[in-house]
């Protein structure tokens, strides 16, 4: 026994090492999520305030138009494109989507009219038929600051009125979801990528083939790959936590050690897949159609990249049983929503289940040659 | 017979219904250095493969020290060293580490350096594996072969494709190991060196051996019968020009 802990702690802490040398391992398992980490992360970066991206065409000379475009370029709600200046050239942009809607003030725009002694004056908000909504919530926005305008002019009587109020309680953001699907995109990837490429490598220069000789046993040999596996896992996930708090103000709600337990076990699970898929495998050739067949449907299906509460309802209850969709939910449980230990037993169950039938079919195809 | 240590009988491997080892016996003698001999394609390499535990025996049987290669594969490991055909390492590997993993394999913890020394290779304990010649990967090999002291060492075409001055140092490494007590059996087609290191040779072709002996007497045997070379043998030949122009000192 003592001898046999001796054998795994040997090859697990130079598997480790070996890892560390290999830039190339380094990049794929470490930088190329961080990566997609950036890239997600700034796409949802501006969410929670809509904008529109608008041009605004000012016919009109009065004083209150240009005070209106003043304001509206420093709007937080609008986007002005400073460089469309004409109704023909605007036209041609909504066309192309690259504008939401345009804004004319016409001639005589804000004018004071002749009897009073306010500014009046009707702008017209230009849309195309496939930005509709768009066009009207944009309407309505600009009614309501015409209506703080008209009310210092004019006293209005509003029986009836209608106020939104927050009820205070968080709800996910898109980043939130971008981070879980981002971590259970790691662990796929350097649970069944790596090993699918490693083993079939080490079985054609006949390495393994050579452990064969000695009495290293394949349980020895798996429990050492699962330990530096999970060391390794845990510098590519603590690289996307740190990089998300430190760049993306993610919110760790949930306790770190059951975040760690959680991470560990879903390597675990994930790894099996690949020490499965690669122990099995004689050479690439056979390893790469069926870890890709293994892995596409969880990488598109498990909410990596996309939520699945969007998915069809048959769809999401099919999903919700692939190993990887249990690492996304837990991950966002955790650490998005806070929830502990026991709140995540019936994803760790799941995956649990998982490891014994994928340790099981890993131990039976595995083979040193 | 207490001193073979080595025990092969009716040997058989089947791939479909072709005999790749078809039914060879042979024992060889605790501490010699036994050759086997052939060309390519003969069953060598299945042969030592049946014996090294790694390749399922599909008839008769095989023993090292007493014990049943087939009945008790992992005893077996736990006494034999194997040299394979063309070692390779996994690379980002120091070569400390790979003897370090070898020892663990058999639950063993040595000191590195000291293995490395036997082949003279404790200079590059800190190099990759990478960075070795074939020579070098040969020699440190050997040594990873030897971290758990094997009474049985198997080498396979260990001289392959080595220069002269590396297959000469593999030859004094071979008789060192010999030295140390251990039992050596080794496939070559080499007809040199078997005549050089083996103290009796099996010739194999097409799965079975044709014959087996001292280099020695089998020569013998063979003028016995008449046979006449047909050009006059030189006290010389290019082989020792080569060595005498570049010296017997190692390359790597």
């Amino acid at each position: 026994m003592k001898k046999s802990l001796y054998t795994i702690t040997t090859f697990a802490r130079l598997n480790a090492k070996r890892f560390f040398r290999d830039k190339l391992a380094i990049f794929f398992t470490i930088v190329f999520p961080l990566m997609f980490l950036f890239v997600f992360g700034a796409l949802t970066k501006n969410n929670g305030s809509v904008s529109f991206n608008v041009a605004v065409i000012n016919q009109s000379n009065s004083s209150y138009a240009k005070s209106f475009v003043d304001q509206a370029k420093t709007s937080k709600i609008l986007k002005v494109d400073k460089k469309t200046t004409s109704l023909d050239q605007a036209k041609e942009k909504m066309k192309r989507s690259q504008l939401d809607a345009t804004i004319v003030l016409p001639n005589g725009f804000g004018d004071v009219l002749k009897g009073s002694n306010y500014p009046s004056g009707q702008a017209v908000v230009y849309y195309n038929e496939n930005a509709q909504q768009g066009a009207q919530t944009l309407t309505s926005i600009l009614q309501q600051q015409f209506d703080v305008v008209n009310a210092q002019h004019i006293k209005l009587v509003t029986p009836l009125s209608v106020i939104a109020k927050s009820t205070q309680a968080p709800s996910l953001n898109r980043f939130d979801y971008t981070f879980s699907g981002l971590l259970g995109f790691s662990i796929l990837g350097l649970g069944v990528f790596g090993p699918v490429n490693v083993f079939p490598e080490l079985k054609k220069q006949g390495i393994l083939r050579r452990f064969h000789t000695t009495p290293l046993r394949v349980w020895q040999y798996f429990v050492a790959n699962v330990i530096s596996q999970g060391f390794v896992g845990l510098f590519a996930i603590a690289a996307l936590f740190i990089s998300s708090v430190a760049f993306f103000h993610l919110h760790m709600k949930g306790s770190y050690l059951t975040f760690i337990l959680f991470v560990l076990l879903s390597i675990f699970t994930i790894y099996g897949i690949g020490l499965a898929l690669g122990g099995w495998a004689k050479n690439e050739r056979q390893a790469a159609p069926l870890s890709n067949l293994v892995t596409f449907p969880m990488l598109f299906l498990s909410g990596t990249f996309f939520p699945r509460y969007l998915m069809p309802e048959w769809l999401q209850t099919v999903s919700g049983y692939l190993p990887l969709t249990p690492v996304v939910d837990g991950i966002r449980l955790i650490v998005t929503e806070g929830k502990g230990f026991l709140d995540v037993l019936p994803q760790m169950g799941l995956l649990l289940g998982w490891s014994v039938i994928i340790y099981l079919i890993a131990f039976r195809v595995f083979s040193w040659e | 017979m207490a001193d073979n240590i080595v025990i092969v009988k009716n040997l058989t491997k089947k791939y479909g219904d072709k005999k790749v080892v078809d039914g060879i016996s042979f024992h060889v003698e605790k501490g010699e250095i036994f050759g086997i001999l052939g060309p390519n394609g003969a069953g060598k390499t299945t042969t030592l493969e049946m014996i090294e535990a790694i390749r399922e025996i599909d008839g008769g049987s095989a023993s090292i020290n007493h014990i049943d290669v087939g009945e008790h594969p992992q005893k077996v490991r736990y006494i034999i060293g194997v040299q394979p055909q063309s070692p390779a390492f996994q690379d980002k590997t120091k070569l400390k580490e790979i003897i370090e993993l070898f020892a663990a394999s058999y639950g063993e913890k040595v000191d590195p350096i000291a293995m490395l020394k036997m082949v003279n290779l404790e200079e590059k304990a800190n190099e990759y594996v990478e960075n070795l010649s074939g020579g070098q990967r040969q020699r440190l090999s050997i040594a990873a072969s030897l971290v758990h002291n094997p009474k049985v060492f198997f080498m396979d075409e260990p001289t392959t494709g080595l220069d002269p001055q590396a297959r000469r140092n593999l030859w004094d490494l071979v008789k060192d190991i010999q030295k140390k007590g251990i039992t050596v059996i080794l496939t070559t087609h080499y007809l040199e060196e078997a005549e050089m290191l083996c103290d009796r040779v099996a010739i194999m072709d097409q799965g079975t051996i044709i014959a087996l002996d001292s280099p020695k007497n089998l020569i013998k045997e063979l003028l016995g019968r008449g046979f006449k070379k047909e050009r006059h043998v030189e006290q010389a030949d290019l082989e020792d020009v080569f060595i005498d122009l570049t010296g017997k000192k190692l390359r790597d």
